[in-house]
């Protein structure tokens, strides 16, 4: 079991489920998170005053699938999320140990 | 538990001094009442013997009593034929006298509810400001924001009631009746100076005796939203950092005193308003609205706290450079200006206190061109610097535009009204920038720059712009004719009237020099007796809970989690 961690962008979090709708996934996890990456943020001005947005806007889109669902996944989010300009985001892949259905106690891939 | 005790401890101490201010002030009013009591007409509270055959007046505002003939005057002669004529004809036609009666009652009831109605959409001018300058600030401090709005209301109408009105109004009818709502003759004597030199009045303490009257609490109502919104204005420049307690002072005293007194030059028949028959300037200090009186007023008493209350924490870097803290809720702001905006449609026509003075349209229209014009004018000068029209400065271009058009708006044309928004408008937008990065006023909602500086630009303006069309014998100046001219009303430099400019320069300057004068003073020492600031941890975590206990929006508070 492979967890993938999608950091894209807000706007573009429709796209990326209507195309994961047609993988292999049993479920998916998104957050409202703030962060920042090589642009390191960017300035507006309020007022006549410049004032600095250092971390900006973000969706964390959370999955676990079973390992040889992983690329059709990240394809997938890539292809809903890349505009080609900066700030399109990063995903992150990480082996995971073990998965628990809490309402019956099954583990491994068949409790995702 | 020491802490908090001593800490109320103080809080009330502060209080019960500004009890006991008020209880001296109220017990000096009624004091002079008692001196005052008997001489003088009666006040009449049922409305029954307000508005008879005198109050009947012809479009041009020529009344159908004639006055009684003054042996003094220069025309005696032609005036005791008049009234003589006037005598023998009513004793022929008691009927026409009866319907002349009933006629000038009618008169005067639809301009009690012009007056009225107009009064309470000035009253709802409050709920424009608490969301403009609420949505101006950050999201920790939105709840203290809406809080100073209200306490602001409340306070400072004590203040009025006990105090404030009598101090400006008490003598309105020696030099400046309304004769619209009935001429309030009880209000009949000044408390310092007579005559054409009267600088403080001094009946209606309490609204009681002399203030008892419907036609004066007609004018009561109309006046005290006025002085509210003076009292509004000094929440954009003091939030974010201003004890509770503190604030409720500053109520006191704008409601109490500081608005009281300079009204009463100007519009309670005071020395100001005088000026043309004492001085031969024009004609006499000309506010139409309060664009002064009001604003300027409530603008550069929130300079005088701003500066001694100091930047919010973070303002200035150490390099002394400003640093931004943008609106939180620009759905707010948007919305408040138009409540403004909505609201000035009382502010300015209720201002003829009367429905039957049909400049209302103009006045209406000239409003709302100055708000437009000033707004395009702070929006396009802001895109031209800035790259983007800033939402908070467009609004604020409105307001400057209504502040500044606030004194001129019944002496001026459409064209000149439009002038006036787009002076304003560049003012508004130099002014915040000026008191942000050169005077280092932090200043969070910009009031100093869209009341002060448009407020004393509004003023100077009626001297400037006013094209005689309005104002015949407008403080009891050229009545017959001026300039030359029958029917020359107020007149400004670019018609030909110098006198009007100087006066109106003047006093303005005049204005800002008390307002910001008189607060300073009060408030330099109050500071220096008792920090007006909240602790530096107060004012980092947001007003909201240390002062008052609760956050605006209660999904921000960590209890809230794990309920």
């Amino acid at each position: 079991m492979k967890r993938i961690d999608a950091v894209i962008r807000p706007e573009r979090l429709d796209q990326v489920k209507s195309l994961l709708s047609g993988c292999e996934i049993q479920g998916a996890t998104a957050a409202e998170v703030r962060g920042f990456g090589r642009q390191r943020g960017h300035t507006e001005m309020y007022r006549g005053t410049e004032y600095s947005v250092d971390f900006l806007p973000k969706i964390l889109l959370t999955i676990i699938a079973a390992d040889e669902h992983v690329q059709q996944i990240v394809d997938a989010i890539i292809k809903g999320s890349r505009t080609g300009k900066m700030g399109d985001g990063k995903i992150f892949v990480t082996p995971v140990d073990e998965a628990i259905r809490i309402r019956t106690g099954e583990r491994g891939p068949a409790a995702l | 538990m020491r802490q908090p005790i001593a800490r109320h401890g103080l809080h009330r101490s502060l209080m019960q001094g500004a009890i006991t201010i008020l209880l001296l002030a109220g017990l000096f009013g009624v004091c002079s009442t008692l001196c005052f009591a008997d001489n003088g007409p009666k006040p009449d509270p049922a409305g029954i013997a307000t508005g008879d055959r005198t109050s009947v007046q012809d479009a041009a505002g020529n009344a159908l009593v004639p006055a009684t003939p003054d042996s003094t005057s220069p025309d005696f002669a032609a005036q005791k034929k008049a009234y003589d004529d006037f005598q023998a004809q009513t004793a022929k036609e008691p009927i026409a006298m009866k319907l002349a009666d009933s006629v000038g009652h009618v008169r005067v009831a639809t301009n009690f509810s012009w007056t009225l109605l107009t009064g309470y959409l000035v009253l709802f001018m409050q709920a424009g400001f608490a969301l403009l300058t609420c949505g101006l600030v950050r999201k920790k401090n939105a709840a203290h924001l809406m809080m100073l709005n209200f306490a602001a209301f409340v306070f400072a109408l004590l203040a009025y009631y006990a105090v404030g009105y009598a101090f400006q109004f008490g003598a309105v009818a020696i030099n400046a009746a309304p004769t619209n709502l009935g001429g309030t003759p009880t209000l009949n004597a000044f408390l310092l100076g007579h005559g054409s030199w009267g600088f403080l009045g001094g009946k209606g303490f309490f609204l009681s005796g002399p203030g008892y009257d419907a036609g004066s609490l007609c004018l009561t109502l109309f006046e005290f939203v006025f002085m509210e919104t003076a009292g509004y204005i000094i929440v954009g420049a003091v939030c974010e950092r201003i004890t509770f307690w503190s604030f409720i002072l500053c109520e006191l005293f704008i409601g109490g005193i500081l608005y009281p007194v300079f009204g009463c030059w100007v519009w309670g028949g005071g020395w100001m308003s005088q000026l043309g028959l004492t001085m031969h300037l024009g004609h006499g200090y000309v506010d139409f609205a309060g664009s002064t009186v009001v604003h300027a007023i409530g603008g550069f008493c929130a300079m005088a706290l701003a500066v001694i209350l100091g930047p919010r924490i973070g303002k200035y870097g150490p390099d002394g450079k400003p640093r931004a803290f943008p609106a939180h809720n620009i759905v707010f702001v948007v919305t408040g200006t138009f409540i403004l905006l909505f609201g000035w449609m009382g502010f300015n026509p209720g201002s003829t206190l009367g429905a039957t003075d049909l400049r209302i349209s103009v006045i209406a229209m000239n409003t709302n061109l100055a708000a437009v014009s000033g707004s395009a004018t702070a929006l396009l000068l802001w895109y031209l610097i800035f790259k983007k029209p800033d939402v908070t400065m467009a609004c604020n271009g409105m307001l400057a535009g209504l502040v500044a058009i606030t004194a001129p708006c019944a002496f001026v044309s459409p064209n000149s009204a439009v002038l006036i928004g787009v002076l304003a408008g560049l003012l508004v937008c130099g002014g915040v920038l000026f008191n942000e990065r050169i005077l280092k006023v932090d200043d969070p909602c910009g009031a100093v720059s869209v009341h002060g500086y448009c407020g004393w630009l509004g003023a100077v303006c009626v001297g400037i712009f006013a094209d005689g069309t309005y104002g015949s014998g407008w403080n009891g100046v050229g009545a017959a004719n001026y300039l030359g001219q029958a029917g020359q009303g107020v007149t400004g430099l670019l018609h030909g009237d110098l006198s009007q400019f100087e006066c109106q320069l003047l006093g303005a300057t005049l204005c800002a020099v008390w307002a910001f004068g008189a607060t300073y003073g009060v408030f330099w020492v109050l500071n220096k007796v008792k920090s007006m600031r909240v602790s530096p941890e107060s004012e980092l975590e947001g007003l909201d809970v240390p002062e008052f206990g609760m956050p605006a929006y209660p999904e921000d508070a960590t209890a809230s989690i794990i309920h």
